[in-house]
């Protein structure tokens, strides 16, 4: 993901800003790290260039 | 996961353009003014997100639930984001929000445990995806903004007008075709 998508992303949960730490960057990409909401601590993962913003209920990779 | 896998996930779990899609990236087209920034909720293979950034110059995310989605309009060059509807997204962000629900009512018979069962079935109704989105898409919309959407005769035009209207969005439809089994429109929403 590039940076300016924090400008549109919230937290699902309660809309809340999101903090990024960066753990790799390719190019101007972040490719993985995390987002943390600065409400209420709930983390999510970038991976892949990704970010999984699904409440973690709904994190698993099966359907439905 | 091994590139292969990846590549039969896509094939399989990933509901590739057909006509709802075209209808839809030409409706967007044509009412997407740039500069703007648009969202595209379940963006699938990513097909109307990329025509419209290609053809209209705007600045446009796609959003999905699906993993595989995600991941072939990623490769496709649209930024991504992983989130149920538009759950992830700030209040006012976007001019317009395009979406092609899931809106076959559900059939038992045919009824499978998939990823593109959740890209064809709207529920019993056709409208278990499409009222959720309703609900909640008026917060991410920017004071004038509006949302373009994919309705079949099959999930109930009128239904989805009138569930829309009780949340204060006026409607009208952009584009409609017709198929031997059902008529497409897509319904341009504001308030």
């Amino acid at each position: 993901m590039k940076e300016d998508l924090m400008d549109i992303v919230c937290c699902p949960l309660d809309k809340h800003d999101l903090e990024l730490d960066v753990e790799s960057r390719e190019d101007d990409e972040v490719m993985s790290g995390t987002l943390t909401c600065t409400e209420c601590g709930e983390t999510y993962p970038i991976e892949d260039g990704i970010p999984n913003l699904l409440p973690p209920d709904m994190r698993e990779d099966a359907p439905a | 996961m091994t590139d292969l896998a990846d590549r039969r996930g896509a094939e399989t779990q990933v509901y590739q353009p057909a006509e709802d899609t075209r209808l839809l990236a030409e409706a967007a087209v044509s009412e997407i003014e740039p500069p703007a920034r648009v969202l595209d909720v379940g963006t699938g293979s990513g097909y109307v997100a990329a025509t419209v950034a290609d053809e209209t110059g705007a600045d446009v995310v796609g959003s999905d639930l699906n993993p595989y989605a995600v991941r072939q309009a990623a490769d496709r060059g649209v930024p991504v984001v992983r989130s149920d509807l538009v759950s992830a997204f700030r209040d006012g962000a976007f001019d317009a929000v395009v979406f092609n629900p899931p809106y076959l009512p559900r059939d038992d018979d045919a009824a499978r445990e998939d990823w593109m069962e959740v890209a064809l079935s709207g529920g019993d109704d056709g409208r278990a995806v499409v009222e959720p989105f309703l609900d909640d898409v008026g917060r991410v919309l920017a004071p004038d903004g509006f949302a373009l959407v994919l309705v079949s005769t099959l999930t109930g035009v009128d239904e989805v007008i009138e569930y829309a209207g009780e949340r204060g969005f006026s409607a009208v439809a952009v584009r409609e075709e017709s198929f031997p089994f059902e008529t497409l429109s897509v319904l341009k929403l504001w308030k």
